[in-house]
């Protein structure tokens, strides 16, 4: 793989456009350790799941850890 | 009324390296529950020592051994085993399902007990064939410490992802760990020899 393949892997992931399994396996089984290396060497950000649809998810997670919060 | 009983699930290795290279392992218990790490999950965030995190998430499973569980699993010691006679054996959806293996063990989730599942895979939930879905909430690491700031326990989410890409931005932090390779694998199997001990056998 070269080099330029290997960093659109890992925009893709930072991009959330694929799962991290998805991008570990394409890179030859590597550990998310190595995926930090990865992205921090290229200055990627970690992925973040779009917030929008998970607020009441993280509501009723907070409830539940948090409950006098709640 | 009585709060409903609650444990944070680690199913996957993503939390606690991210977690762990941004040294906020401790976050995990902010909320005051018990932290259930998969036995396999807990290897693997561990097995390659020169990587980000392994030294400290080891350390901290020790501390806090009272209120983190290292959940023993058939698929992770039927794994143990068949490496006794190739040393080389590669599984890889070990710990996808020790963790699945881990929710859907009878004796968890009872009565009124609920889970938080903190992990980065959709993939390991999708597989879970939970009795009462309800009983589960799947969040991701940064809808855990989103839900921490909200809660004002600590200042900033985006902070923690920052932490974490600078660590491995830090070839001292990298290589830190590498220098202690044999003590940390040892480390890793005694923590482990240590929760099979501890647990009944389930076959």
């Amino acid at each position: 793989m070269t080099e330029t393949e290997r960093a659109e892997w890992l925009r893709r992931y930072s991009e959330a456009r694929i799962s991290a399994i998805e991008l570990r396996r394409a890179l030859g089984g590597i550990t998310f350790g190595d995926v930090l290396i990865e992205l921090a060497k290229r200055d990627l950000p970690l992925p973040r799941a779009p917030e929008a649809g998970r607020e009441q998810r993280i509501a009723a997670a907070r409830a539940l850890l948090f409950p006098k919060a709640a | 009324m009585t709060a409903p009983r609650a444990a944070i699930y680690v199913l996957d290795t993503g939390p606690l390296i991210t977690l762990a290279a941004a040294e906020c392992l401790d976050y995990l218990l902010y909320p005051n529950v018990p932290v259930v790490i998969p036995d396999a999950v807990f290897y693997e965030a561990t097995q390659d020592s020169s990587k980000l995190g392994a030294q400290s998430i080891i350390d901290w499973v020790k501390a806090h051994h009272t209120q983190v569980e290292i959940a023993v699993t058939n698929a992770y010691v039927n794994f143990e085993a068949a490496r006794v006679t190739n040393p080389h054996v590669y599984e890889p959806n070990l710990g996808e399902r020790a963790a699945v293996e881990v929710i859907e063990e009878p004796a968890r989730l009872q009565g009124e007990e609920k889970a938080i599942l903190l992990c980065e895979e959709t993939a390991v939930t999708r597989r879970v064939i939970v009795r009462e879905r309800e009983k589960i909430i799947e969040i991701g690491t940064m809808d855990f410490l989103k839900l921490l700031e909200a809660e004002q326990r600590i200042q900033s989410a985006d902070a923690v992802f920052a932490r974490a890409l600078a660590a491995g931005r830090t070839p001292s932090r990298v290589e830190k760990f590498g220098e202690h390779d044999s003590s940390v694998h040892d480390a890793v199997r005694e923590t482990l020899r240590v929760a099979q001990r501890d647990t009944s056998p389930k076959r």
